[in-house]
């Protein structure tokens, strides 16, 4: 097991460094430049090349990339100018934020629709099916940003249960532990249903096609007809086989998340990866719109080994060596 | 693979979910203010704590109900650079430099007029040579040392050192640059050298005094890196920099060293600037009461924040103008007349009441209506269909082949693309109503889009200048100066968008530079405002009015044009709401 997540591994590195020199030549061929966004009225021609010459933007592009790969090699990243830190330090300063909001999503989503799919199943075309059917469907068809201002409107505009944006309230500091933690739930929920929601909606209809194909096996029949109750039977011989198809999303799912909630981290105001790197395109901030997205490639690579890895948990006969 | 394993995959999403949140929750930090891992920090940040605390002790608060407690305002961007005088041109960030963290040298009443700020007076040299600034004696940085001289001579000589890039070098024009421009006569006495001109204190309300004991060993080209912006200021003004978490919130504490000759301590505990980056969410944070302060809802929003019993819209005249600047290069630009003929095709007034829905003043030219130097009677082109057609004719565009688009003599369309920058629906509309008006009048309007960064590439580069129109807005300072926009020999500089020579203009742009005595100064300006209609270099759209929503639990809120944070130290909550 072991040596293939090694083999694994390593088989990802030439993938990752092609992202990455297809990231920089992308991000450098795009016309606008960086200068434009700091100089104002009065900067003289002058100094604006003079301003060039410092960053090093106008040696030729070959040469930007291999020091840019060489540094990178080392794990200097850069530094990143629209933030005056190094580059390192913003992405570590963003991560936790996104990593909370992605694991509390995906928590919420996988549990959630886990749960519904096979009740779905195990009650096919029953009220309750058609019913949670209809609901799923729904949300499944709603973009995630209207969502998330529906949701704003209805839970804290109207009802007040909710918190309407940010990571924390204004008075965290002064709290206690165990209120910064209630204090941190009540912010995270509204965007964590936000995302959750459509991909519950997603991940129930895969749990409900899997699971009725799971319970016309022989082996629940079988286990139906020794006289097991129905919990057991659903629980013990059914899920686990069901689940495998299943675990596939995760490795889609999670990557999703790190990179692509940048709506839902702007309606929440929550400082994210995704609100991080679209900024810095913006800014043509190069260090870190390149930093960023590697990250977000190597993040794919590693969701995808995870659900293989999560496979093998899943399905006994599947085996890695 | 055994069920043994399976709880063990399970056991470790548990502990990665755990540290998670409690990384997260470190950031926060509660009791000791956070420092950043940075040796800068770690070193200045310890003496902020106590100097806070020394001076916390020396100074009691008051024994009034409206000091305590913390405000909110909540904008859509973060300050970049902040409160690093020496490179930020961001407008949030400047205003926190001259009104929260920092002090300028004199400051603005509600008139306009200079007052003693951190100079307590100044003198002007009898034949407008120098002025020379006579410090207080009771201001300290917040890490416990004196203001003085010294720190407004390396401010000065910082910020004029090309070095350094400072935005806004135009301020300079008619200052001596660098260390001979400065004289420190005593610790609290500093002459600055200039040539006689108009409005000369006008910068010394707007760049605040950098710490020269702190940032003195920095060269000027590493400034802009430097963490002091961005990760540990250290102020003198009324407000102590508290922690900064990017994109989310800046948190500032009350100074209680803060001179109590200006005011003493500010009124409110915390002041608290949160980034909302989506103006419907900000909406609902205000009417929730969750923010006090929303900086510049859209005009779309102003009528739900009216219709709230518990906020007020706040209404001011602005420096800031949107118009659509033209590229006289361009042939089909190049005459005057056509430029005239276009403004005169475009219904400005009724765009104004579409898109700002009467929150704002058609502009003629870039002095702002409330400005001393404006001259209401000067009159504007107005909406003149039939007028442009007429000076169109004139110029030699005349529509030979009967296509609805005029042509030269060589026929050549009058055709004119307008470019704005992706994500701002109000310059997009203005393309397209124009397109929609000036196809009226023959001219044929192609609305381009194209983002900030390439946009201001395209139009700032001197030998690109890849536009005909483009949408864009400046925010004036006080002191008004437009050399740097129509003067002919600044016609290379990134900012000459329209490439325009008129010989009457650069004669009165110099001229305006250098009349001291406004009364003089105005017939000038007058003049000036008349060849600005001549020329349209723009075609001048409007002053929007600055729009904020203000909670009324938070009291003795004043705002105006210059700025939302001018009077901080003074605003305090409303005691019954807390």
């Amino acid at each position: 097991m072991g040596r293939y997540v090694l083999r694994r591994l390593a088989g990802a590195v030439p993938l990752v460094v092609g992202i990455a020199t297809l990231i920089f030549f992308l991000v450098h061929l795009a016309p606008g430049s960086p200068v434009d966004l700091i100089i104002g009225p009065g900067v003289t021609r002058e100094f604006r090349t003079q301003m060039i010459e410092t960053y090093g933007w106008d040696l030729p592009l070959p040469v930007q990339y291999v020091k840019w790969l060489s540094a990178m090699l080392t794990g200097d990243f850069g530094y990143s100018f629209s933030q005056t830190r190094p580059v390192r330090d913003v992405l570590l300063g963003y991560l936790p934020n996104t990593v909370v909001l992605s694991l509390a999503a995906l928590t919420v989503a996988f549990f959630f629709g886990i749960v519904l799919g096979t009740v779905q199943a195990i009650r096919q075309y029953s009220l309750l099916d058609s019913g949670l059917s209809v609901v799923l469907l729904f949300f499944y068809s709603m973009p995630s940003f209207w969502l998330a201002l529906m949701l704003i409107l209805t839970m804290s505009l109207t009802l007040g249960w909710f918190p309407v944006s940010g990571t924390v309230s204004t008075d965290h500091e002064f709290l206690g532990l165990g209120a910064r933690i209630v204090d941190r739930a009540r912010h995270l929920a509204l965007p964590t249903l936000s995302l959750a929601l459509v991909l519950t909606a997603g991940i129930a209809r895969y749990m409900r096609a899997s699971m009725l194909e799971v319970v016309r096996q022989d082996y629940v029949r079988t286990a139906h007809a020794k006289g097991l109750p129905e919990r057991v039977v659903v629980f013990k011989h059914a899920l686990r086989n069901a689940l495998i198809p299943v675990v596939t999303l995760v490795g889609l799912y999670l990557p999703f998340l790190f990179s692509g909630t940048v709506f839902i981290e702007t309606i929440f105001a929550w400082p994210g990866m995704g609100r991080a790197i679209v900024n810095a395109i913006g800014q043509r901030d190069y260090p870190l719109v390149m930093a960023g997205s590697f990250f977000f490639a190597m993040m794919v690579v590693l969701a995808n080994l995870l659900a293989d890895i999560l496979y093998a948990v899943v399905d006994p006969r599947i085996r890695y060596e | 693979m055994t069920s043994h394993s399976s709880r063990t995959v399970a056991r470790f999403a548990v502990v990665l979910v755990l540290s998670a949140v409690s990384t997260a929750c470190g950031g926060g930090g509660g009791g000791p203010r956070p420092v950043p891992d940075v040796a800068f920090c770690q070193e200045v940040m310890p003496k902020v704590e106590a100097y806070v605390a020394r001076a916390r002790a020396e100074n009691p608060t008051p024994d009034d109900p409206r000091y305590g407690g913390t405000a909110v305002v909540g904008t859509i961007g973060e300050m970049a650079d902040g409160m690093n005088v020496a490179v930020s041109s961001d407008y949030s960030a400047r205003q926190h430099q001259q009104f929260v963290n920092l002090m300028t040298l004199i400051d603005y009443d509600e008139s306009v007029a200079p007052r003693p700020y951190l100079a307590e007076s100044w003198e002007v040299a009898e034949d407008n040579s120098s002025v020379t600034f006579h410090l207080r004696r009771d201001v300290y940085w917040h890490d416990g040392e004196q203001t003085d001289a010294h720190d407004v001579a390396f401010t000065y000589t910082t910020v004029t050192n090309p070095e350094t890039a400072f935005p806004n070098a135009a301020f300079w024009n008619h200052y001596v640059e660098g260390e001979a421009g400065v004289e420190i006569i005593d610790d609290f006495t500093v002459r600055i050298g200039m040539e006689p001109h108009s409005e000369f204190l006008d910068p010394f309300s707007s760049v605040a005094i950098l710490p020269e004991h702190l940032l003195g060993d920095v060269p000027s080209a590493e400034l802009r890196e430097h963490p002091y912006g961005m990760q540990c200021p250290v102020g003198n003004g009324p407000f102590v920099f508290w922690s900064h978490s990017p994109q989310e919130r800046w948190v500032f504490e009350a100074n209680p060293g803060f001179p109590q000759a200006l005011g003493g301590r500010p009124f409110l505990d915390r002041y608290v600037y949160r980034i909302v980056p989506d103006p419907t969410t900000l909406l609902a944070e205000l009417l929730t009461q969750n923010i006090d302060v929303y900086v510049t809802p859209p005009p779309d929003q102003a009528q739900r924040i009216i219709d709230d019993p518990n906020v007020d819209l706040r209404r001011f005249p602005f420096r800031n103008y949107v118009m659509v600047g033209w590229n006289a290069r361009r042939p089909q630009l190049a005459d005057a007349r056509v430029r005239r003929a276009i403004t005169m095709g475009t219904d400005r007034e009724s765009i104004v009441q579409a898109l700002l829905q009467g929150y704002g003043t058609v502009a003629d030219g870039s002095v702002p209506p409330f400005h001393w130097a404006y001259d209401p009677d000067v009159e504007g082109l107005s909406y003149d269909p039939e007028g442009a057609r007429a000076l169109l004719e004139e110029a030699g565009w005349a529509d030979r082949d009967g296509d609805g688009v005029r042509e030269d003599a060589n026929g050549d369309l009058l055709s004119i693309s307008i470019k704005y920058n992706t994500g701002n629906q109000q310059r997009q509309d203005i393309a397209e109503i124009m397109q929609a008006q000036l196809s009226e009048v023959g001219i044929d309007v192609v609305p381009q889009v194209v983002d900030w960064a390439t946009l201001l590439q395209q139009i700032n580069t001197p030998d690109l200048r890849d536009f005909d129109g483009v949408v864009i807005a400046w925010v004036a300072e006080f002191r008004l100066d437009d050399l740097d926009l129509f003067h002919s020999e600044r016609i290379d500089q990134p900012f000459a968008w329209s490439g325009t020579r008129n010989p009457e203009m650069d004669r009165l742009l110099v001229e305006l530079g250098r009349t001291v005595d406004r009364s003089e100064a105005r017939s000038l300006w007058s003049e000036y405002q008349k060849v600005l209609i001549e020329e349209q270099p723009y075609t001048f759209f409007y002053f929007p009015d600055r729009l904020d929503g203000v909670s009324r639990r938070l009291q003795g809120v004043e705002m105006d044009a210059r700025g939302e944070w001018v009077n901080v130290k003074d605003w305090y909550l409303d005691p019954a709401s807390r």
